[in-house]
């Protein structure tokens, strides 16, 4: 560890250093420009001058990286890795902190349908991607529940000026996935559209062919995002943007060495209007009016086609909002209102259930010298489930000079319990056990004890009062250094997270089998540094850094360490262990880095793109009976993949591209499911 | 390199505490208690009843502790459920924490408890007896360091560590093979003599 520090400082030093060496023959004008970002603060800012910790993913670096999905893309970012929870499903682990706690928009709106937890970010195409943004740290003072580990935002092409201009594309990749884009830009006067289409399929992947499940079984979806602008003057815009998506799954199952075969779908809907409104140039409005719908089904036929199983989910968020900012002489203050309405209809619920919460926020980005740039803010949310929740962040931004800034946050964040964990009512048809969400948990329990179901029930649970939102204080620190052909940014964190539901046994049912429920029991914390460099040798040549370091653990373990001392050895003999073996959260690497290399040749319009991520051992559970992930567990090795993309114009219009996912073909069956073998792919994209 | 040398370490430190026990015992009057490993007792159907003394599953009523699925039983206290076989003796349990070897003195009379109507002496449950359950696993995994002291049908003390609960002891057992299910392996130490030591 300690080497390893000392390399990296060294290397730091090394960097600065030889960005000094260089500013003397800045003639060169290879400098990275100043980008400008509206996550963090809802208003338009430049993104080193931020107090918080963002990260930009832009359309160029989307394209010349060849990959479609969200995820693929996130996962090449510093800090974020893309881990499969119990249900199989991808969901991103951002500073140590599980995907339940990121929130992911689309063009500053929500995407809705955690059916298990996390989202599935598969299912967003990047085609028509302007940009990403990532803002990390607890962000509820602006965006409420979900935003506790950090929020990500997917801005979408918009023309900027009178064309017509547009993109096709097609690729074609191992596992017969195909990927097909259509982008149509259009503004004339007043009018503007965005027309995004896109089809995906792929036959999915098997890692061991000797199941009969693969580990993606085939499926194929469509995108369908059309956007409509009108600018009735220069003081009023109106934006009109839908989304529309529909996936089809071969659903497979083995239940008890039977098999069972269906159909799985998924259809999502998005809707938002926007109207911007200058009143002069102080005030500053926008109304917006966002409504979306998720619903997936499912069902599996046994092998004489006789129904065995339908499963269904059905969200609706409708969330009407006005911001309002008040621009002073070197001063902002943005303001908000707004309310969600929720409903669910899904398979073990007893009935459709509702949300409904109404919320406020308010922030004041203040500059009273140059160098100094204040940001505080706070959002009070009003829920009719759960107790209400007040949100304060203050941030603080110091310019020591040009090039570098000194950064610092502190801000609260907090997770509302979700439907699942409120009103779930399940009965594992061939264990037998039950998990009963906390809000239907005490009559359902009554009911059972007069069914005569119920042996007994723990003593001290009930459920008398409501079940608390997970809460956060989340501290960043760090700064960010620009300097000609050099960018780089360190930023400490820490996240401290109380409230924490985990489900808990709160009665035995006569066939001995346990009843579930959910409580807020445990605390945790994660810390750790991350850095982010990029050094353009030339103008042809550019290297890219990322680094982060993570310590994830439960803070009742470490308090009470004496009731996990004890480990059962592999000849099931039992080893008192010490506090310091304790590793920490499952599923948490210590290290992850990346390295990424890219090379113009301009004279044969090439671009070559090379990436290699790197993720240190990490356990998924348990292996030696006392609960907790200790130094004598069984790890999943560490390991690195790289990818590999080159692209080339033929003319200035056609682009071809082919590169290599997991060049190296790395596979661990057993421990990564979500990792599929090498694949190749081949693009040809046409622009007009 | 470094977790190599904790291995061997610790390995050392079990040979080491392996052999000072065997010298004490030599050395003691009182004969040395002997541990003893049973394997695959059958508790998937029914109450299976295991004499400490004999070292076998019994009929009769000299049993000290009793098995059915996850439930277990000692001989001393009242019946929760019909089921359950009659208690005749002065049977109890105390719960410690510790590796089995550590275990050396007998608990305090207070720590001991008999089964009651509403909780055994070894509560039931997942993290509040012998075992833990994995929810998404389903697999059913003796907490290490539980140590269960128990005082037999007739006064004696014998000490008991679950190991297993699948049949072969297996290090991943299969909790879907139902018929490999409820199969306990354990060792106990059992002290005939009139003393408060193992």
């Amino acid at each position: 560890m300690k080497i390893r520090i000392t390399l990296f400082v060294l290397f730091v030093f090394c960097q600065i250093s030889f960005a000094q060496k260089v500013q003397k023959d800045s003639v060169e004008t290879n400098e990275l420009s100043e980008v400008k970002v509206t996550t963090a603060t809802r208003t338009e800012r430049v993104l080193s001058s931020l107090p918080l910790p963002m990260t930009i993913i832009t359309s160029e670096a989307i394209i010349k990286s060849g990959v479609t999905r969200l995820n693929e893309i996130l996962s090449e970012q510093t800090g974020i890795i893309l881990i499969p929870d119990e249900s199989g499903f991808e969901g991103i682990q951002m500073q140590g902190l599980d995907a339940a706690y990121t929130m992911i928009l689309i063009d500053g709106v929500p995407l809705v349908g955690r059916s298990s937890g996390v989202l599935d970010l598969s299912r967003v195409s990047v085609g028509n991607i302007e940009r990403i943004e990532i803002v990390k740290g607890a962000s509820s003072a602006l965006y409420g529940s979900e935003a506790m580990g950090g929020v990500i935002n997917v801005i979408t092409k918009k023309p900027g000026k009178d064309m017509f201009s547009g993109s096709l594309s097609y690729r074609y990749a191992t596992f017969n996935t195909n990927d097909a884009n259509a982008n149509l830009l259009w503004k004339k006067k007043k009018f503007s559209a965005n027309l995004f289409a896109n089809f995906y399929a792929t036959d999915g992947y098997d890692l061991d062919k000797n199941t009969p499940l693969k580990n993606v079984e085939p499926f194929y979806n469509f995108t369908l995002q059309p956007k409509i602008y009108y600018d009735f003057s220069e003081h009023l815009k109106l934006i009109v943007s839908n989304r529309f998506y529909d996936m089809k799954m071969d659903n497979k199952a083995v239940i008890e060495s039977e098999n069972y075969e269906g159909d799985a779908t998924e259809k999502e809907w998005n809707s938002q209007v926007k109207l911007e409104h200058k009143w002069n140039d102080k005030f500053y409005s926008e109304y917006e009016l966002y409504a979306t719908n998720y619903k997936n089904d499912s069902f599996l036929n046994d092998q004489n086609n006789v129904r065995y199983e339908d499963a269904y989910y059905n969200q609706w968020l409708f969330r009407p909002e006005i911001r309002t900012t008040l621009s002073l002489k070197n001063d902002k203050i943005t303001g908000g209102i707004g309310l969600n309405y929720e409903t669910l209809d899904r398979t073990y619920f007893d009935k459709n259930v509702k949300f409904n919460s109404q919320y406020v926020f308010l922030q004041y980005d203040w500059n009273p010298t140059e160098k100094w740039n204040v940001l505080a803010g706070f959002r009070y949310d009003n829920h009719s489930e759960y107790a209400s929740q007040f949100s304060p962040k203050l941030a603080v931004n110091y310019k020591i000079n040009n090039n570098f800034s000194l950064k610092s946050s502190v801000g609260y964040g907090y997770k509302a319990p979700d439907f699942r964990q409120l009103f779930f009512d399940f009965t594992n048809p061939s264990v037998g056990y039950t998990v009963l969400g906390y809000n239907v948990a005490e009559a359902r329990l009554n009911q059972l004890e007069e069914e005569g179901q119920l042996l007994s029930r723990v003593a001290g649970v009930n459920f008398d009062k409501p079940l608390e939102a997970e809460s956060s204080i989340n501290v960043n620190f760090g700064t960010f250094y620009k300097k000609n052909k050099l960018r780089m940014d360190i930023n400490a964190f820490y996240n401290s997270i109380s409230n924490l539901i985990d489900t808990q046994i709160v009665a035995t049912k006569t066939n001995s089998q346990n009843i579930f429920s959910y409580s807020n029991f445990n605390k945790i914390f994660t810390y750790g540094i991350e850095y982010n460099s990029m050094y353009s040798f030339t103008k042809e040549f550019s290297l890219s850094l990322g680094y982060q370091y993570l310590i994830a653990k439960n803070k009742d373990v470490v308090d009470n360490f004496e009731d996990y001392q004890y480990i059962r050895n592999s000849e099931l003999q039992t080893v008192e262990i010490s506090k310091s073996d304790y590793f920490g959260l499952y599923n948490r690497s210590k290290h992850t880095a990346n390295i990424k290399f890219a090379y113009t040749i301009p004279k044969i319009k090439t671009d070559i793109n090379l990436r290699v991520f790197y993720r240190s051992k990490y356990g998924l559970y348990d292996t030696n009976g006392n609960q907790i992930l200790d130094k004598y567990d069984t790890f999943v090795k560490g390991y690195a993949l790289t990818n590999l993309s080159v692209s080339k114009y033929i003319v200035d219009k056609i682009m071809l591209q082919a590169g290599a996912n997991n060049l190296f073909d790395y596979t661990d069956p057993g421990q990564i499911p979500n990792l599929a073998g090498r694949q190749l792919f081949a693009r040809i994209q046409y622009n007009f | 390199m470094k977790t190599k040398f904790l291995k061997l370490s610790l390995l050392a430190l079990f040979i080491f505490t392996a052999s000072c026990s065997s010298d004490d015992n030599n050395d003691n009057t009182v004969p040395a208690v002997e541990t003893k490993k049973v394997s695959d007792l059958n508790a998937s159907a029914g109450y299976t009843k295991f004499s400490f003394s004999e070292n076998k599953v019994v009929t009769n009523d000299n049993w000290d502790i009793a098995f059915n699925t996850t439930t277990i039983i000692v001989n001393g206290g009242v019946k929760m459920t019909d089921a359950e076989p009659n208690r005749t003796g002065s049977g109890a349990a105390s719960i410690v924490s510790g590796t089995f070897s550590s275990v050396t003195l007998y608990p305090a009379a207070s720590a001991f408890a008999q089964d009651a109507a509403t909780v055994y002496a070894i509560p039931k449950g997942s993290g509040k007896g012998w075992y833990n359950y994995d929810m998404n696993s389903h697999i059913v995994s003796p907490i290490a360091g539980k140590v269960f002291v128990i005082k037999t049908h007739d006064g004696k003390y014998a000490k008991l560590e679950i190991l297993s609960y699948y049949k072969g002891a297996p290090a991943t057992p299969d909790p879907l093979k139902a018929e490999d299910t409820g199969f306990y392996t354990f060792n106990f130490a059992y002290q005939a003599n009139s003393t408060t030591t193992f």
